[in-house]
């Protein structure tokens, strides 16, 4: 499993002056990492922190950290074709990209929302009315008051 | 030496259990070394190419339990590839052929196929007790052949395996007349489970002590499970969503207050955090607790569970409880002896749940406490100094401070005080993990103080081939180190060839050494297996101009008594 190397100096923000000046075999081995705290794009490594496969993925899968407020909001989400379905809090997320994500992550899968077309698996929702709707049109917060519960279609056939 | 008869001698061994005693006797004389191999019950092979099967066979030909280890620790963190090698088959067939008799098998990161669970499943009449830990490669199938044929079975456990789960029947391949399982753990399965044939089996194993289920595994489910197995001692709990009201949460608690011997506890993928509740009234008897994947529960409910849990000796955790939280654990849990805090925001959000003062108040309030791996965002040489003093018994110190060479975050120093002051203090110390900004000088404090440490593993670490030399030199019973990362060549591999024959095995990887240092060593120690891991070029190494300079990408050497595996993939290159 290779992460791509494209990595830059990482200047340690070490102020050590009694450190040592490398010996002309030994490069900077600090660069490997780039951890910018700014950036909005951190990408995930694989073998950094050094954790199991099994818990690095219940992670990936975890929704942000709850507010204090306890709210939640479950719904039933299927994906066509799979009779059990699970069940999802859409209050933990911020909106839709993050549950795109989660529920990508969740069903191994790439989900998107909006129109379909023949690739890729499209995500719906039943609304208050009962009417299937296409999930992304809506403000989130609005979305949050009809939505009853979701279906992830399958790629279209035809 | 021997007044008494060979049975006595073999019975007074009988009493000696542990691998190290045994090989200890074993080198006494050659009559005990006979005496020893005859009488062997359980064997550890700590690492599964150091020797074979049939050498295993001829020393021990009365074995019944066999614990074998395959790839190396850091395959745990992605650094190896799945098919670098570590397959049990051959272990397996050649135990089948030789007619042993069986009973216990023990695997650690390695390939097991379903055709190698269905040659066991087949040979060994007396079968009982299989244990997967970190394995991959077989599928449900596999399961239903061990289900289907062990007749004794007491034991299944699969810890963390990547099992391709087929949805199949496999529980249902147990047969009525098997009511003889001690432990059922299938926690890592990722599929739907047959919860009817489930419950009939839990229903008909009365000697069922530890059962950890799947995720697939409803509330509803669970609680109909705990009321037909009161006995239980050790409960993984799977997917713990649901609503409180509802009749199957009232069932739940129920059954829950009858499982008064219910010691530990673990599971609880994808939990709902007001169902903790219901497991406060068995938490006082509880030893272990295992919440690393409950990463939906926010710390608040963690610390209220925590609470109720004062006889707790061992603690997994999250380290969303924070430092508030460890210090609810420091007053509440004054039994505790192996505590682990994991991270639970892979992006390093910044965000600083837990920190040196979790630590230190950990380290104040549990005199007992001897393990320790703990995640965190940042710590200082003085909390490390405080540690030290406070818990002068560590055996095992894993400190992994997230951002690489990190330093002490008040002093901006390296932090090889800190750590140094934790192997001077530790004079019981046996593995040791370290990170964090570190200079060659923390070395010189393993080397000089770490006596009984028998596993390093350093990442980020170290100036010059100086750091490695001095744990090489110092550390007598070193058996495991693992480098990554960090600027240790040619000079330190090969300093001291003869040390390596004194260890299991060296891992370094993303280090400076070079393709021609390597050719050296293998040169010079023929008894050592030199492997090269090179994913990207396939051996393309050798084409190169540069070849001797060229650096080593990983290396993984280790001693061993029967030469080159033959079952190493093309990207291994075994010097």
């Amino acid at each position: 499993m290779e992460f791509s190397n494209s990595c830059s100096s990482f200047s340690s923000s070490s102020v050590d002056s009694t450190k040592p000046s490398p010996s002309e075999s030994s490069v900077n081995l600090s660069l490997s990492l780039t951890f910018p705290s700014t950036s909005p794009q951190r990408e995930a490594r694989q073998d950094w922190p050094p954790i199991k496969s099994r818990l690095r993925d219940s992670l990936k899968g975890r929704r942000l950290p709850r507010r204090d407020d306890d709210t939640s909001l479950f719904v039933k989400v299927y994906m066509e074709g799979v009779p059990i379905g699970r069940k999802l809090d859409l209050c933990a997320f911020s909106g839709y990209e993050s549950l795109l994500e989660n529920l990508s992550h969740m069903y191994d899968t790439l989900i998107i929302c909006g129109k379909r077309d023949r690739k890729h698996h499209v995500l719906t929702y039943e609304d208050k009315d009962g009417d299937w709707m296409m999930v992304g049109d809506i403000p989130w917060d609005m979305f949050l008051e009809t939505v009853r519960r979701l279906k992830i279609t399958r790629p279209e056939r035809y | 030496m021997n007044y008494f008869p060979d049975e006595v001698v073999e019975h007074v061994f009988d009493f000696v259990t542990s691998h190290k005693d045994r090989n200890a006797i074993s080198l006494v004389c050659k009559s005990w070394y006979k005496i020893e191999r005859y009488s062997r019950q359980k064997v550890f092979i700590g690492n599964c190419y150091a020797t074979n099967p049939e050498r295993l066979l001829r020393r021990f030909p009365c074995l019944k339990s066999l614990t074998l280890k395959g790839k190396p620790h850091f395959a745990d963190f992605n650094l190896v590839p799945h098919e670098w090698g570590g397959f049990v088959l051959p272990w397996i067939e050649a135990l089948a052929r030789s007619r042993v008799g069986l009973e216990e098998l023990r695997l650690k990161r390695m390939v097991v196929t379903d055709e190698s669970l269905e040659l066991l499943s087949r040979s060994f009449v007396n079968f009982k007790s299989l244990v997967l830990v970190s394995c991959e490669g077989f599928t449900t199938d596999g399961l239903a052949s061990i289900a289907a044929n062990c007749r004794h079975l007491r034991d299944l456990d699969l810890q963390e395996n990547e099992i391709d789960d087929h949805r199949g029947q496999w529980l249902s391949c147990f047969p009525d007349t098997c009511t003889t399982l001690v432990t059922l753990n299938f926690a890592c399965l990722e599929g739907e489970t047959n919860l009817v044939a489930l419950e009939r089996l839990v229903a008909r194993s009365p000697n069922l002590k530890s059962l950890k289920l799947n995720r697939a595994v409803p509330l509803d489910a669970l609680a109909r499970l705990m009321s037909c197995a009161p006995q239980m001692v050790d409960l993984g709990v799977g997917s713990y969503e649901n609503d409180p009201d509802s009749e199957s949460y009232l069932k739940l608690q129920a059954a829950i207050k009858k499982c008064t011997l219910l010691r530990s506890l673990s599971g609880f993928l994808e939990a709902a955090p007001h169902c903790l509740s219901a497991f406060h009234p068995i938490c006082h008897n509880l030893t272990s607790l295992n919440l690393s994947y409950a990463a939906e529960i926010h710390g608040s409910h963690l610390i209220k569970l925590i609470q109720h849990c004062k006889k707790l000796q061992r603690l997994w955790i999250l380290d969303s409880i924070g430092d508030k939280g460890l210090e609810v654990v420091a007053s509440t849990c004054k039994e505790l002896q192996e505590l682990r805090v994991f991270p639970s925001d892979l992006l390093g959000g910044g965000n600083t749940a837990v920190t040196e003062e979790g630590l230190v108040a950990i380290s104040a309030g549990c005199p007992k406490l001897h393990s320790i791996l703990y995640f965190c965002q940042q710590m200082t040489n003085a909390a490390l100094v405080t540690v030290a003093k406070n818990c002068p018994n560590f055996i095992r110190f894993r400190l992994c401070i997230l951002e690489p060479n990190k330093p002490d975050h008040v002093t901006s120093q390296p932090l090889d005080e800190g750590f140094g002051a934790i192997v001077k203090a530790c004079k019981s110390l046996r593995r040791l993990s370290l990170s964090g900004l570190l200079t060659d000088q923390v070395f010189l404090y393993i080397g000089m103080y770490a006596n009984q440490l028998e596993m390093l593993s350093i990442a980020f670490a170290g100036d010059t081939d100086k750091g490695m030399l001095y744990v090489l030199n110092g550390c007598k019973k070193m058996k495991k180190l693992e480098i990554r990362d960090s600027p240790f060549g040619d000079t330190a591999l090969l300093a001291d060839v003869s040390k390596y024959e004194t260890m299991r095995s060296l891992w370094m990887s993303s280090c400076e050494v070079t393709l021609s240092g390597c050719k050296g060593l293998a040169e010079k120690a023929p008894w050592l297996n030199v492997e090269i891991i090179n994913e990207t070029d396939n051996n393309r190494m050798e084409e190169n101009g540069h070849e001797g300079r060229q650096k080593v990408d990983k290396l993984y050497l280790y001693r061993t008594v029967v030469g080159t595996r033959m079952d190493a993939p093309p990207f291994v290159w075994i010097l």
